[in-house]
């Protein structure tokens, strides 16, 4: 369901509603700015001496467009936050200019949040916009991970362009539950067997719950209020919710093993409950007492044979996790554990019988795409959102019980929750950009289409093999 | 002196030879380079040994890497298997580099002397007097250059048999007479840098001589759509080839398009469209503005397509007939190289021009008044920084160090023609992803 409905029943097409939400605590600014006053002092001097005083606006003329020596003393007081790296002072007067990355800034994020990703969530999230920029791509040229893979895009067919006009649509919407195969009807027309049980969600994304160390009423509410109001999903432990008095339609109950009572005190019927872990008992439980809601298997990634087990025992929803670097319990990248999860579906000719949300290790409006291309219908956000909150990484995050952010501490809701919207909003649209280039009007067709992925192995061992040292490299 | 002079003038002057002074003194390592000069692609030794090669049109002798990046892949991860020096072609023989740009038996026949030439940056993104430096820069070395999406102005047409106008999806600044001029139409299909995307023009940048030429609104955002309204299909292609074909029958058709993974289908349908070039713009390439996942994740590197279309095209048996040229991401004259060797005719360049002009790969380009260097901008006061004659003579300077450097590499391999390199991958060794281990 692309649309949402309001009041009156009329369609509203989706959108999420973004507003500028600047940083709340002062983040380190990109650059160091650093002018030797000597030298500075020196060029004024020698300026006046060469243009004399009737000729002030040259003498004043900064190399700076952007307002760094925009102060009332100039470049004796640079205001380094407003410097965007051009270099252009320095080339002027490398003498006594220097621009240096700040190596407090670097310092944010971990060694797989790097600070670019932090950098452009930063940007997301204030103004909900698409990072736009001019020159080249910057970066390494492939590597390991989401890195050595490309998407496609289609030279001249399918003007799917247009949906990101307005003029034609790209759908974003996606569905969680379960849809049989096939039907089965009486003679009279009535469904016989099991029917199509889900939820449509107008974007695929979900926001997961956010680690302990953040935990606290005004984060779980930041999530509440988020997911309501980009219409999606939130996952939130059922102690949160009872706690916190959490109240609305787009919750999802965390249950552990052994809540069962607690499950009692709701006072919603949620549309999905997540079961953290395998147990019988407990799935018995919730099938039993909210035959209505959803369920979903909230795990790391299991073997092939295991998940087929679980879907033969009445799991329709599965949440694979990775850690928060990507990784799966024996050290996969998470893009080939989605791609092993995806094809045993596949394979056992049951795919669109579940569905795969997955978390860990998916940091970035690309990532989005890229899972779903693997295999996945929908991804949780877990550490962007951390970041998206202005949450600082402490040493290595790795996992989600273990890892340790700190959030600012003038963290209010209506700031978080615009923080939040902002970055699904960008993510979206970048979403729309990826579906328009590649020529797909759907996101549920994005799904598992790896023919419209491009992975840096093949196409290097296509285009280069037979390339001395290449056969060598490749195998050792 | 002074008091003849406008302030703007003044500043103008201040700041223009305060630039070259600092060009000047990084690229000849007088003064320490700044740190945050660089990135893995265009590495701070590529910038400043680029620096370098527009001021003194050869390589750098100072130890300064004028070869590769730190990217650790592709280009960056490929060397020559050059032959024992004892088997170099010696110095006194002539290296032919020429590219002719049309092989089909018909048609009007061009050569250029280098296998260069200039891509597609239009003005608006660019200013006229980057224009005009690339123009000259052109006609020096009896080259082209394309003008991107936007067309060009007056002061251009001096320059028209150098110049190949870009017919891109918004059709921006495309009229009757620059096709009539042109010895090349070039058909932009998708750029390299945001492949499935159209061109992007912010708003800051739209002034009223740029909308003039495009025939739009001063100011307002132009997005240039995607794909060509009127191209569903190789068919379609060809109405557009037979349109130029009826406005021009002289001129040369260039198809220049993205590299998705049927890139060697694109390519085939290319030619039997008519082209008599197809350009293939990698994932790497420059832009003045795109968003950035657009730059990394959509569509492959050229060092990928390349192969797979000069591949493709030899199976069908039309590889002679058709021109084949690559860019997005070709920054040095040994890339030049190495992307000939993948199966390339040619190269088309871009931003190694902009950074001979100064450009420190800042990417601001799309911000407010543009390029603080006056290379991106058409802001009056900051495109003065760059003189079209100071500009034509770096870029000159750079495609003579380039050729000093290809005739090197081809000495080296112990061929005479760069003809003779193309799709010869067998000259080529693979380094690993660390890139340890390149030639001297």
């Amino acid at each position: 369901m692309e649309q949402r409905e309001n009041g009156n029943g009329r369609y509203v097409r989706y959108h999420v509603e973004t507003q500028p939400a600047p940083e709340i605590e002062k983040w380190p600014d990109r650059f160091d700015v650093k002018v030797g006053k000597f030298g500075l002092a020196k060029l004024l001097v020698s300026e006046i001496f060469h243009y004399g005083f009737k000729h002030k606006e040259a003498i004043t003329s900064r190399p700076c467009m952007y307002g760094v020596f925009s102060g009332p003393v100039g470049g004796f007081a640079p205001r380094p936050q407003h410097c965007v790296g051009c270099l252009r002072c320095t080339t002027e007067f490398p003498e006594f200019v220097t621009v240096s990355p700040n190596p407090e800034r670097l310092k944010l994020g971990d060694s797989y949040f790097t600070f670019n990703i932090v950098n452009a969530i930063s940007y997301e999230a204030e103004g909900g916009m698409i990072p736009v920029k001019g020159a080249g791509y910057r970066g390494k040229f492939g590597g390991q991970g989401w890195e050595g893979m490309w998407t496609d895009m289609s030279e001249i067919v399918r003007p799917t362009r247009d949906g990101i006009h307005g003029r034609e649509f790209i759908s974003t919407a996606v569905d969680i539950g379960y849809k049989p195969n096939f039907l089965v009807f009486d003679s009279q027309g009535q469904a016989l067997g099991p029917v199509p049980q889900v939820i449509s969600l107008p974007v695929p994304i979900l926001l997961d719950a956010l680690p302990p160390s953040t935990a606290s009423e005004m984060t779980w509410k930041i999530m509440a209020q988020a997911s309501e109001s980009i219409a999606s999903l939130s996952i939130i432990p059922l102690g949160a919710i009872l706690e916190y008095n959490l109240e609305n339609m787009h919750l999802l109950p965390l249950v552990k093993p052994g809540e069962q009572e607690a499950l009692e005190l709701l006072t919603i019927t949620p549309q999905m409950l997540v079961m953290q872990g395998w147990d019988q008992a407990l799935f018995d439980y919730i099938r039993s007492v909210f035959p209505e809601s959803l369920i979903s298997l909230r795990m790391p990634f299991p073997s092939s044979e295991r998940l087929l087990e679980f879907a033969q025992k009445g799991v329709h929803v599965f949440h694979l996790m990775a850690n928060y670097h990507g990784r799966g319990e024996n050290g996969e990248f998470v893009m080939d554990l989605i791609r092993q999860a995806h094809a045993a579906f596949v394979q056992a000719g049951i795919r669109e019988e579940v569905t795969l949300i997955g978390s860990g290790g998916m940091i970035a409006a690309e990532h989005i795409p890229k899972a779903i291309l693997c295999g996945l219908d929908a991804v949780a956000l877990d550490t962007a959102l951390v970041v998206a909150l202005q949450g600082r990484f402490q040493g290595e995050c790795l996992d989600y019980e273990t890892s340790h952010f700190t959030l600012p501490n003038n963290l209010n809701v209506e700031w978080g929750v615009q923080r939040l919207m902002n970055l699904t909003a960008s993510w979206r649209d970048q979403l729309l950009e990826i579906s328009g280039a590649m020529g797909i009007r759907e996101v549920r067709r994005m799904r598992g289409e790896m023919g419209r992925a491009m992975f840096m192995v093949d196409l290097e061992a296509q285009s280069f093999a037979g390339i001395e040292g290449y056969e060598f490299a490749k195998n050792s | 002196m002074n008091s003849q002079k406008t302030v703007e003038q003044l500043i103008v002057e201040k700041h223009t030879a305060n630039l070259r002074r600092g060009f000047h003194l990084w690229a000849e390592r007088l003064v320490e380079a700044p740190p945050a000069l660089g990135d893995y692609r265009w590495t701070e030794e590529l910038i400043l040994s680029t620096y370098y090669q527009a001021e003194h049109g050869r390589p750098p002798k100072n130890g300064m890497e004028y070869r590769f990046g730190r990217s650790g892949g592709g280009f960056d991860v490929l060397d020559f298997k050059f032959l024992p020096e004892d088997q170099w072609l010696s110095s006194s023989e002539q290296i032919d580099l020429s590219l002719p740009l049309n092989k089909r038996a018909e048609g009007n026949k061009i050569e250029i002397p280098i296998p260069i030439y200039g891509g597609g940056m239009s003005y608006g993104s660019i200013s006229e007097q980057v224009m005009l430096a690339r123009a000259m820069a052109a006609q020096r070395w009896n080259t082209f250059f394309s003008t991107g999406e936007g067309g060009y102005p007056n002061s251009l047409v001096k320059y028209k048999d150098h110049i190949i106008t870009q017919v891109a999806t918004g059709m921006f600044g495309v009229r009757e007479e620059t096709i009539k001029y042109s010895p090349i139409v070039e058909f932009k299909y998708a750029q390299g840098a945001k492949p499935g995307l159209g061109g992007h023009l912010l708003g800051d940048k739209a002034t009223t001589t740029v909308a003039e030429l495009r025939e739009s609104v001063p100011w307002v955002s132009l997005f240039s759509p995607f794909p060509f309204h009127s191209v569903y299909s190789v068919e379609d292609h060809r109405k557009h080839v037979d349109w130029i074909k009826t406005t021009n029958p002289k001129a040369l058709v260039s198809v220049k398009v993205s590299t998705p993974t049927d890139v060697d289908m694109v390519a085939v349908g290319s030619y039997y469209a008519g082209a008599n070039i197809i350009h293939l713009d990698g994932s790497y390439g420059g832009t003045g503005a795109a968003p950035e996942i657009a730059k990394k994740n959509i569509a492959m590197p050229i060092e990928f397509a390349v192969p797979k279309v000069h591949k493709y095209l030899m199976s069908e048996n039309i590889r002679d007939e058709v021109v084949l040229m690559a860019s997005g991401g070709i920054r040095t004259a040994d890339d030049i190289a190495e992307i000939i060797a993948l199966g390339a005719d040619g190269v088309v360049l871009g931003t190694s021009e902009l950074v001979a002009l100064g450009c420190t790969r800042c990417s601001n380009c799309e911000r407010g008044r543009g390029c603080p260097f006056g290379l991106t901008t058409t802001d009056p006061l900051l495109s003065q920084l760059v003189t079209p004659e100071w500009g034509a003579q770096r870029i000159s300077n750079l495609f003579e160090s380039y050729t000093y450097r290809l005739r090197e590499i081809l000495r080296r391999l112990g061929l005479g023609d760069m003809r003779a390199l193309r799709g010869r991958k067998d000259l080529l060794r693979y380094l690993g992803k660390n890139g340890n281990g390149r030639s001297e």
